[in-house]
């Protein structure tokens, strides 16, 4: 028992000073809010005029776009006719033009061959094996990777037929407002052995090339952040995403039935989402039709699958922009303001621990280590943590950890108050302490789940700020637990045992019985 | 060695060695109409003034203005200053790149004339012509989407944490508790409304800090009542007693608790935005201090007392009113641990104690009524019988 005590006592003391040497030496510290230390700031202008209303979407796809880059509390606004994006914890111009790139506009392009725009014969028409597929979400899909959308016909897995033989149509091209190609009539599914005008060869994500037509409709065909990854236990990960009702849907199943009749505007019968000049995903169409949702399904992985829909999600741009400078910002709330809360907040520590220790006599002194010991938890857990998830520690939050000091602090107060208790029924210390602890622990376990769930779901759920806060809430409170098992008990334990102790007439500030 | 047992003449001295004997639950109403003065003031000043959403909710105006050697931050915080522009919720930055530096100010709305002001004295202190500086309007960063999110997350943690109490306590204080928070949180957001304060999205973050800190400080009492209703499973003790008992015993570390919360809180207010001047932590503080400060009072004057009323419906009537004063004390220093009543001692001198020790009904101590006569003996063993376990868990 005794053992076991000094093993934890030591071992946590331990792994608190070496992770915070590693931290100093390898000068990982916790990343500072764009109020605390600054950061870049971009500002991105429309390519044409946009209203306001545009502009304030576009701001809000930004900041959602940067969030799931991991580049965590990003300040998006709008500010005149442009859009300014402060980036904290990022120092790199260059950098910051890269994460703020997210703003091209997603358009939806007929592919005509795959490869290259040279005129091949009619023969490859049909959906090309291994290549994702769009339907309504019922029909079932073949197998296929995104990204082998390039690869030869017939390498790989057998070909599905279509579902229906192709029947002749009459493709109004002049429903679709986007639409760039002369109204073509066709009465053969053959594709054309010319090649289309506006038709051009462009890359895939994975380096292959589609010859692509025109441009046919844009991203906005979607109802706005509908894309999501789904998964279906026969199909695997794909996405799906809604249309948006009126012309959104009819632009989409004027190139859906084009594709699917495989008209020459689409003798693939598959449909490039091309977003930046690079073909995202070129699914099959497999259904001329559709109502309100789309189902894109092949052999996704479920980060690929979440690339498409985030891909999907962004092409919901009114307009483009670009990014027109960087700019390197100061620390918005002044730079001393870091400096005041760190002083304002060790000083108020220091009253803490001085009136504890007055309070609770040489006991207290369990509470200056322990006070230490989770300091130097919460900057190493700090320092790790925002490194992975790019969360900064802003003003709020350094703040945040002042007040969690009274929380943690309590976890004393609430142990020793117990002992008390129990002297002053009469027990020695040594006897009281364990007693003590098992009812502290219960009570300190209990208020701090609640604080946990706090952090955990406010964490999963939100966004912005919040977030950051429940990130270094969960950090504390766990802090605080670790700190209260494992070093406070021992510590309390080990002293009370002591023979120093045993004598003692006053424990705590009071006096006690002694055996 | 002697064991001080004796009733402390001074409140203080009372206070700390936990014999203290207040009757809460009796001083509920007072409690109550306080704390609904508070909601009442908030509801009302929200009603008539609302809050003042900062510029991360509602936008402001912006200047970039040019930045040379003799014009920064800090000159154009004196421009604002001059211009009785508020500069607590103000951001000026220095944007720089290789070609240029600027300084970009963004502010709340200001009236058309005082913006003019404001950029003719920009130009000015710069240095440059009024049409070098470009203002413009700046939109809000903190969307929609944002509060719509953590409003959700919101109820789905409070839906979560009902739960949790549930099943750890009961659900009678899962509901207080949730109500104590709910006033706690209003009571800052009040102070915020009242004082119309701007709101940034720190001050967010302070709410839900109290939130939480308001919570955490109700379960701890609330783990006090729970065990104390163990220990008195056996007796027909009313809920009041209970709580009262508990309430008593868990005052001393709720006072040591806040203070040691506080105490930060109020240096942060004092030295961080009085003495070193870092205006952006004041209003924050002053959220978090008033938050904390409601955190620690609802938890004994609203939670508790609540908590009594839900219960005193369920429980069985009893048999006696409740009790109060040295007969309280009693029990508060008695069931502090093992559940039993001290032995009181009439020449330690507690006022009021001879008439205490004769015919005080066992009621606190969960004993037989044949036990009253070997407590004595009880007291003085350093292995006292165990308390009885019914229900305790």
């Amino acid at each position: 028992m005794k053992r076991r005590l000094w093993t934890s006592l030591i071992g946590v003391v331990l792994i608190v000073l070496i992770t915070l040497g590693f931290n100093i030496a390898t000068d990982n510290t916790p990343i500072l809010g764009l109020d605390l230390q600054g950061g870049v700031s971009v500002i991105l202008a429309p390519t044409e005029p946009a209203s306001t209303d545009e502009l304030t979407v576009i701001r809000d796809q930004i900041r959602s776009e940067l969030e799931r880059q991991g580049i965590a509390e990003p300040d998006v606004r709008v500010q005149g006719d442009t859009i300014v994006v402060d980036l904290p914890g990022v120092r790199d111009q260059q950098e910051a033009l890269s994460a703020v790139d997210v703003s091209g506009v997603v358009e939806l392009r007929p592919v005509l061959n795959p490869g290259s725009c040279q005129p091949v014969d009619a023969t490859p028409a049909g959906p090309v094996p291994g290549s994702p597929t769009v339907d309504t979400g019922s029909t079932p899909t073949q197998d296929g990777v995104p990204g082998e959308d390039t690869e030869p016909q017939g390498l790989r897995s057998p070909q599905a037929p279509p579902e229906s033989t192709p029947v002749d149509t009459t493709v109004p091209a002049d429903t679709t407002p986007t639409d760039t190609t002369p109204p073509v009539v066709l009465d053969t599914p053959l594709p054309t052995q010319t090649v289309t005008p506006g038709a051009e060869v462009l890359p895939t994500r994975d380096g292959a090339a589609e010859c692509v037509g025109p441009a046919q409709g844009t991203g906005e065909v979607f109802e706005r952040g509908s894309a999501e990854p789904t998964l279906d236990a026969s199909q695997g990960w794909g996405v799906a995403v809604d249309l948006r009702g009126g012309e959104g849907r009819d632009t989409w199943n004027s190139l859906a039935s084009q594709c699917f009749s495989r008209a020459a505007t689409c003798p693939s019968q598959r449909l490039a989402i091309v977003l930046d000049s690079v073909v995202q995903s070129a699914p099959t169409v497999q259904e001329p039709n559709f109502q309100d949702s789309v189902s894109i399904t092949g052999t996704f992985t479920q980060g690929e699958a979440e690339e498409l829909a985030s891909v999907l999600n962004r092409g919901a741009f009114p307009v483009e922009v670009e990014a027109q400078e960087a700019r390197t910002v100061s620390p918005s709330a002044g730079s001393d303001s870091l400096q005041a809360a760190i002083i304002a907040g060790l000083v108020g520590l220091g009253l803490v621990l001085t009136f504890l220790v007055a309070y609770y006599r040489w006991l207290a002194l369990v509470i200056v280590g322990g006070i230490t010991v989770w300091a130097g938890m919460v900057f190493s857990m700090a320092s790790f943590v925002s490194g992975w998830t790019n969360y900064a520690l802003s003003l709020a939050g350094v703040t945040g950890i002042i007040v969690a000091i009274g929380v943690t602090v309590d976890s004393y107060v609430v142990f020793f108050e117990r002992i008390k208790d129990e002297l002053r029924n009469g027990r020695t210390i040594k006897n009281a302490a364990p007693r003590s602890f098992k009812m502290t622990w219960r009570t300190i376990w209990s208020a701090d789940v609640v604080s946990l769930i706090a952090a955990g779901i406010l964490f999963s759920l939100s966004v912005g700020s919040v977030r950051g806060f429940a990130l270094y809430l969960g950090l504390t409170t766990i802090c605080d637990l670790l700190v209260c098992y494992f070093f406070t008990r021992p510590a309390v334990l080990l002293l009370a045992r002591t023979k120093l102790m045993a004598k003692r007439e006053t424990v705590l500030g009071m006096k006690v019985a002694t055996a | 060695m002697t064991l001080d047992t004796s009733v402390s003449s001074t409140g203080i001295g009372r206070l700390f060695r936990g014999q203290t004997a207040i009757d809460f639950y009796g001083k509920r109403k007072v409690g109550l109409i306080v704390a609904i003065i508070a909601v009442a003031v908030t509801v009302g000043s929200l009603f008539v003034q609302g809050l003042n959403l900062g510029l991360d909710f509602e936008g402001g105006d912006a200047w970039d203005i040019p930045a040379s050697e003799t014009f920064g931050v800090d000159e154009a915080t004196d421009v604002l200053n001059a211009n009785d522009v508020s500069t607590s919720g103000a951001r000026i930055q220095l944007r720089s790149s290789e070609t240029s530096d600027v300084v970009t100010v963004q502010v709340e709305v200001l009236p058309r004339e005082q913006a003019d002001a404001v950029t003719a004295d920009f130009a000015e202190a710069a240095g440059v012509g009024v049409e070098d500086i470009s203002f413009s309007f700046t939109s809000s960063t903190w969307g929609a989407e944002i509060t719509e999110k953590a409003a959700r997350a919101l109820v789905i943690f409070l839906l979560v944490v009902a739960v949790f109490i549930s099943l750890r306590f009961e659900w009678r204080m899962a509901l207080a508790a949730i109500t104590a928070m709910a006033n706690d949180v209003i009571v800052a957001v009040g102070v915020y409304s009242v004082f119309q304060f701007e709101v940034t999205p720190a001050t967010v973050i302070a709410f839900l800090t109290i939130l939480g800190y308001s919570l955490y400080d109700t379960i701890v009492v609330f783990d006090r009542v729970k065990e104390n209703e163990g220990r008195y499973a056996g007796t027909k003790t009313p809920y009041e007693d209970i709580v009262n008992v508990s309430m008593n015993q868990v005052m001393v570390r709720s006072l040591i608790t806040s203070f040691s919360s506080i105490l930060p809180v109020v240096s942060i207010l004092m030295l961080g935005s009085g003495l070193l001047g870092a205006v952006a932590l004041r209003e924050f503080g002053l959220a978090l201090l008033v938050g904390m400060i409601s955190g620690v009072y609802s938890s004994i004057f609203i939670a508790t007392p609540l908590l009594a009323f839900l219960k005193s419906k369920t429980t069985r009537t009893s048999r006696r009113s409740r009790l109060l004063g040295d007969d309280l004390r009693a029990a508060v220093m008695g069931a502090g641990v093992s559940g039993r009543i001290p032995e009181d001692t009439p020449q330690s001198g507690a006022p009021g104690s001879p008439d205490d020790g004769s015919e005080r009904e066992p009621v606190p101590a969960g004993a037989p009524a044949g036990a009253t006569a070997s407590v004595q003996a009880d007291r003085l063993l350093t292995h006292p019988p165990r308390p009885r376990k019914k229900k305790r868990r």
